[in-house]
This record gives C-alpha cells, structure tokens and sequence, in this order.
C-alpha cells in the first residue's frame, strides 16, 4: 500500500428514499467535517421528501464553494437504496466509485414494473468499475431494523479511505454514539465499516 | 438546539436558515412570526424552539399578511422583529408590505422571502427582489449560511437607520444548504416596548400618504448611495471583463472563475442586488470592455445595469440572460458554460457523466412523494371517490397547497386545480355558479383553510354558491414539518392555545350542513359524504365536510419516541387473492407485493390505523396483535 493520497475536496451524492435518514447522514457527515477543521456543504432538497420521495443530497467537503454537485463530477455516489443508486449515477464523475446498500424498495404507486436487483447492479457496474454493494438490509435488520441502513452505509464510507485528511473518524463514531439510539446506529456504524475495511471496497 | 446558541467565535454546522435566525437573535430581536412554508419554516421554528429560553415572543401566524402586520406592530413599538414566508406568502402580505414602505419603521424590521428557483417544493419561481423594486425596500440576498447570519444582524441596523424595512431573499439552496457558520455575540433581546403615536406618519389617508410617499422616495436616493458601502457588495480581481453575480450565484461564479484559473476578471460581488449600488457599479463598469450579469430567475440586477450604463453614457454592452437563462436554479454546469461561451471558449463543461450512465440506464419507476403509510388523506381520497360515484356525480375537485395536493398523484387524480392558498374554496365558488351537471368540491386542509380558505367560505354562504368543502383536517401544518396551526390546541412554542373547531367556525358563518367524521372509520365516513353531498344537490347550497384525524407521521414519531406499541396487521395468505386493492388502489406504501401477487404488510412501516383491513375485499388482512391503549390517547 502506498502513501495514502489526502483529497483537495470531496464530491459526493447521497441518494435514497425519504425517511431512510439521508439527511441526517449527511449532516452528521459534514458536521463531523466541520469539526474535523474542513469546509463542508450539504445541499438538502426536502419539503416533499419526507413522504417517501427520491431524494438526493449534495455533500462537498475541503476546497469548495457552491453547495451543488455538478452532473459527472462526483467522486462518490452514497447510495442507501438501489433503485436511487442508479437514478443519480449520472452524477459519478469518470472511474469514480459507486458504494450502495442492496436495499431494493417498491415506490407507492399503482402497477409499478420493478426492475430486477442484478438488472440494477449490472448498470452500475457499466458506469465504474468500482462498485461496491453492501449487505446493509441485513446488518440493519440483525441491529434492529432498516432505519439503521444509514449509519450502516456511513461505516463502509468511513472505511473507504474517502474520508481521509478530511474527516476525523474518531469524531465521526463520537457523533454517530451521539445520536439517538447511539449504540445501535454505532454497532451498524461498524458492520458497515468492518465490511469495508482493508480495502475490500477501495475507492482510490 | 444549543448550536443556535453556541458561544461567540465558534464554528459550527448551521442551515441557512439556522444561521439566520442565528443572525437575528444576535440583532437582539424581541418578536418573529411566520407562516410556514419550505423553504423559510426553519428560520422561525428555530426562534421557536428557543423562545422561552430567550424570553422573545415567536409565533405562527395564521397567515403570511398577519405575520407581517404584526412584526411591523412589534417595530413601530420599539421591538426588532422579523416576519419570514416563502416567496408566495409575500403575496399574501404584498399589501402591507407596499404600505410599511411609506410609513417606514422604528425598530429594526426584516421580512424574508424564501425563493424557490427550480419550485423544489413551489407552484412558481417568481422572483421577489421585484417586490423590493416596486416598494422601494432595500434587497439583501446572501450566498451562504455564513452570510445569510451577517446579513440578519446587519439588516436590522441598516433598517433602523433609515428607518426602513429591509427585505431579505435566501434562495433554496442557501436557506436549505447546511454550512459551517462562524458565531458573534449574543445579544439582550428587547421583547416590550411602547407606541408612540404619529398620526401625520402611521395612518396613510390619501392626504399623510402623499407625504409620505415624497418621502420615500428622498429615502430610496439614499438607501441607493448607501448599499455600496454594505460588506455583502465588493469588487474581486481586475481585468477589461466584468462579471456580476448576485446572491448564491457568487458562489457558482467564483468557483468557475477559480477552476478556469482566469485572472483577468473584475467580479462584482452583490449581497444587495436592489437597489443596485449605484457608485460601486460605477467603479465595477469602468474601463470594462465586456459585462455579464450572473443571477437567477429574473434580470433584476442586468435591468438596473443596463439603465445605469446607458444614463452614465457607457458604451459597453451588458449581457446577462441571453447566456445564463431564466429557468431554475444555478448549478456549476450552467454557470460554466455562459461564463465559457461568453468568453468565446465555447459551451463545454469540463464535467462528464459517464456514457453507460446517461444512455444505459434501466428502466426506473417513478418514485414521487407519497401520502404516508397511515395518512388519514389517502383513506378520505378513497372514500370521497366511492361516495361521487355512488351518486353518479360528476366532480370538479379544486385543490389546494398541503399535503393532500398529493391527491393529484395516481390512483386518486382528485385534484383538478391547484393554484395557491385558498384557492380550492376560492374557485370553487365561480365552478358553482357556472357549472351544470358538475359538482365543485373543493379540498383544502386545516391549516390552509385559516390562512386563506375561510373568506372564500364566507363567500360562497354569502353568494350561495353551491359546493362541497371538504377540508381534510389533520390538526396540524403538515406538508412542512408539523407545526401547530389554529385549529391545534397549541402555540409555535408548545404551550396549550384554543383549539378553533373548523366545524363551529363554518356553523357560525352560516354553512347549513356541516358533517365531521373520522377518515379512519371508511363505512361512517361514506355516509357522511353522501349526506354532504345530497344535501348540495337538493338545496343548492355549501356544505362543509370536516375529515378530523391527526397526522400519521406526527403520531407514529410520537409512539416510537415513547415505546409506545401500534396495532399490528397482517395479511392472511389464504385468503388473499392477489386483487391489488389494497397496492394499486389504496396504495399504501406499508403494503408491498410478493412475486405471486399477493400483498404483504411492511412492519417497519405500518402504522396500525388499520384502514387496509376495511377496505380488503377478501377480509384478508387482519388484525394481529393490539396496540398499546396509550396509542388510541396520542390521537388528538
């Protein structure tokens, strides 16, 4: 392993379905960052996404200024549901990384066509080749259900080196002890992490 | 919430709207007021959440035009105040809002005006620094939460110094952006205070307000001489080219600017494009060979521009909208690629998505916004419809802003119209006296209904304009985050309020038949639709329809929070024939579909209102465990 690279900045998305704590996610990310001694932005597009919408939100974190991620030009893609995962990759710049929860949810409305789990990752993996799916259904629901899919997702971020020069980890798992349910949303923190740790989803 | 009140000097996550309300109680403000609506409601629910605290007066108005009246009370009596809306609750207030400008105030008076550029959560994207143009009323337009905090508490200076009020337009992506925000110090708010009456300046009769009126105008001169000097406007770099960039498209422009590592660029930095800062444009214009204005929704800063070179005989041209566009908000990519066809380096981004990401994409469903597993809407929706056709009726469903505007979504498409704020009642009125074989029913929810439904109520009594007004009353501001609203029984800061009964409010203006029932109850509902109903058709009449149930959302937190069981329901495999009544017409998004057809309940979601059990045609879905009793006690 060489010198580990330290980002300028860091570009990313985080999409999902209202009510899966996208923003909470986010904020704590980048209140974590601001704690850490960086710049952070988070553009939030709610009002209507509580009620089950797409939802997508803007993190950029270092040497930025506006709050929106340009189409093609993010390094990530925080995916908390696959149907949304794959909704945002336009925003992925080129070999950019793609980490998203295997989370797979049927929109509320009438007759809906739902596209195949495979169907979903094969397009991803059309997009970058660093794509890395994360049994998050699971290790929220042996932590105590999917409204723990966020802090889950937040551990394999922690673990992508992403972070790096950036984001202090350790303020990080502070802040997400700091939540409510802290232990639990720790103890998916760290499912997440563990599986993505040892640069079993490299992003670099 | 103690981030709100984080000592002086430190650095801390704030939203925009946050740090505004941040900003002002670092202006010492005695009285903010508000009626909800996204993007503004955090900056008053900020204050509220810390009223008791600072000992300030907060509330939620019942309108946008009650909020501001009583702001402008609170400063001619000495106390700072704010009134915040988004930007089409100053129409709402627009006739105030025109007037204060002539009497002036005493006390620092800020109103915002939440934009809403790409209408993310809006029926339009007007843009309301227009309004400061048409009242005279200085514009401050921050491009970060950082900004928007300054700019709070130098806006209440500036209003106090020229006694004037200053109107402040957070775009979405500022009001809604979380950002670090440096604090300042805290300072004593003054909440009392005292009138001291000036009849010659506060009662505009024709005669005080031609006074008044060359009055303002003298001021506007000055308030145009003094913006050059505000913090928020500045001359960055030099070079024979000049950019202007108001408000958040700063921030897009100068990062542009930055990535294209062109030096050779004046920026005009603008925090107030109205009025234009007259002689720092001058010194912006000067020797320039080429201008382009950056700026969002309308050309209000371009127009001022292009009047004030020409007065001062520059012949320079000055582009704006013909290389940035009027639809949407600013983005990178936009701000790129004017600024790089303006310089004749062509339209290009240096961004690109890759291919397989734009041309290969599976097809995706849809997923709008939804009414929530629970909500009593979706349960009145379904009802409403089987009741209109019982009666062979032929509807007209005017709706309204709130949550039921989801109506409009399949299956239910019950919403025909949806204009503004009370403008189902409102239209309803002119479908009711012009209609023949058609039935107005006009749907508006609780809170809408005391903001702007109920003179339009009084008017159809008034004109007997036959109509059903149903008002699907979920005992709180729903749509933007569950605030209290009159009819609630609480105030913006929790203390217990009078509830007003919609029902006794339309008994008392003259509504004949009024029929109240429980959307959860869908036999007892029906019933008491078809009454409303026949009775419009027999009499010629309104009548008003009262769904009370409480917001599923509010009240599945509230167990949660307090370990409080729901009801649990299930669907019984035997039974259940895969007819999809239940996901494709009742669509709750707590039922979800097996691989047979066959519907299955998602406990994580479920709500326990038990709505899908009555509704199943198979009596398949059933009731499997109770809930706790303390459930049935959180409805309200």
């Amino acid at each position: 392993m060489g010198r580990p690279m330290v980002l300028k900045s860091l570009n990313m998305v985080v999409s999902g379905v209202g009510g899966q704590g996208l923003i909470t996610l986010a904020s704590l990310l980048a209140g974590s960052a601001v704690e850490s001694g960086t710049k952070a932005l988070v553009a939030e597009t709610h009002g209507l996404s509580q009620r089950g919408g797409s939802v997508e939100v803007h993190v950029r974190l270092g040497d930025v200024i506006a709050p929106l991620v340009p189409k093609g030009g993010a390094d990530l893609i925080l995916g908390l549901e696959l149907i949304e995962t794959s909704r945002t990759a336009y925003y992925l710049k080129e070999n950019g990384c793609i980490l998203t929860s295997d989370m797979l949810l049927r929109p509320g409305i009438p007759n809906v066509k739902m596209p195949k789990r495979e169907e979903l990752i094969n397009f991803l993996k059309k997009v970058t080749d660093k794509v890395y799916v994360v049994p998050a259904s699971e290790m929220a629901e042996k932590v105590g259900g999917s409204i723990f899919i966020n802090s889950v997702m937040l551990g394999a971020l922690a673990a992508t080196g992403l972070l790096n020069g950036l984001v202090d980890i350790n303020i990080l798992e502070k802040n997400v002890r700091g939540l409510r349910m802290g232990e639990k949303n720790l103890e998916a923190f760290k499912l997440g992490f563990d599986y993505c740790s040892r640069g079993r989803c490299s992003c670099r | 919430m103690s981030r709100i009140l984080g000592k002086e000097g430190s650095e801390v996550l704030l939203l925009g709207n946050e740090a505004i309300a941040r900003g002002a109680i670092e202006a010492g403000i005695g009285f903010a007021s508000a009626y909800p609506g996204t993007p503004s409601t955090e900056i008053v629910e900020t204050l509220a959440g810390v009223a008791k605290k600072l000992g300030i007066y907060v509330e939620w108005s019942a309108n946008e035009k009650v909020a501001l009246e009583a702001a402008y009370a609170a400063s001619l009596s000495g106390v700072r105040a704010l009134a915040a809306m988004k930007h089409v609750g100053l129409n709402v207030a627009a006739d105030a809002f025109m007037s204060i400008a002539y009497t002036g105030v005493r006390s620092g008076l800020l109103i915002i005006s939440a934009e809403d550029p790409s209408m993310w959560s809006s029926q339009n994207e007007q843009d309301n620094r227009y309004y400061g143009l048409l009242a005279k009323v200085p514009v401050f337009e921050p491009y970060t939460p950082q900004e928007a905090k300054d700019m709070a508490l130098y806006a209440f200076d500036f209003s106090e110094k020229f006694e004037h009020p200053v109107l402040m337009t957070p775009t979405t992506r500022v009001s809604h952006t979380r950002g670090p925000v440096r604090l300042g110090r805290l300072r004593n708010p003054t909440r009392k205070g005292f009138f001291k009456r000036d009849i010659e300046r506060f009662t505009l009769i024709p005669a005080h307000a031609r006074v008044r009126r060359k009055i303002l105008v003298e001021k506007w001169e000055r308030i145009t001489d003094a913006v050059s000097d505000v913090p928020f406007n500045r001359i960055e770099g030099d070079g024979k080219t000049l950019i202007v960039a108001s408000g958040i498209s700063y921030a897009y422009v100068r990062e542009v600017l930055n990535l294209m590592k062109l030096n050779d660029v004046r920026l005009l930095k603008l925090g107030t494009p109205v009025p234009l800062p007259r002689g720092l444009a001058l010194k912006a214009l000067d020797g320039v060979e080429r201008v382009l204005v950056v700026e969002e929704l309308e050309p209000v800063v371009e127009m001022q521009l292009k009047a004030l070179a020409n007065e001062e005989g520059f012949s320079v041209k000055v582009h704006g909208k013909d290389y940035v566009g009027y639809e949407g908000e600013m983005t990178l990519e936009r701000a790129y690629s004017a600024i790089s066809e303006f310089l004749g380096l062509g339209r290009g981004t240096p961004w690109k998505p890759s291919k397989a990401s734009l041309e290969e994409v599976p097809e995706l469903p849809p997923r709008p916004p939804a009414m929530c597993p629970g909500c009593p809407h979706r349960a009145t929706f379904y009802v409403l419809r089987r009741a209109v056709n019982s009666l062979r009726l032929k509807p007209v469903y005017s709706g309204d802003i709130g949550c039921y505007a989801l109506g409009v979504m399949p299956p239910f498409q019950q919403q025909d119209i949806i204009l503004e704020m009370g403008g189902s009642v409102g239209t309803a009125n002119g479908f009711g006296q012009v209609l023949e074989g058609q039935i107005p029913i006009a749907i508006i929810g609780d809170s809408t209904f005391f903001h702007a439904g109920l003179p339009a109520l009084v008017n159809a009594v008034y004109n007997r304009s036959p109509m059903l007004v149903l008002v699907m009353d979920n005992r709180v501001t729903a749509m933007t985050g569950e605030q209290p609203d009159p009819g609630t029984g609480l105030n913006a800061v929790g203390e217990p309020a009078p509830a007003i009964k919609i029902e006794e409010v339309a008994k008392g203006i003259g509504v004949e038949k009024v029929v109240v029932f429980d959307p959860y109850d869908t036999k007892e509902a029906f019933k008491a639709l078809r009454e409303a109903l026949e009775y419009i058709i027999k009499e010629r009449k309104p009548a008003v329809a009262v769904a009370k149930r409480a917001c599923a959302l509010l009240i599945d937190r509230m167990a949660r929070r307090r370990g409080i069981r729901t009801p649990k329901y299930q669907v019984k495999l035997d039974a259940c024939t895969a007819c999809g009544v239940c996901y494709n017409a009742f669509t709750c998004p707590a039922i979800s579909v097996r691989d047979d057809g066959k519907a299955y309940i998602l406990e994580d979601l479920c709500t326990g209102c038990g709505v899908c059990a009555q509704i199943c045609p198979f009596n398949a879905i059933v009731k499997v465990e109770e809930g706790d009793k303390e459930w049935e006690d959180l409805w309200f």
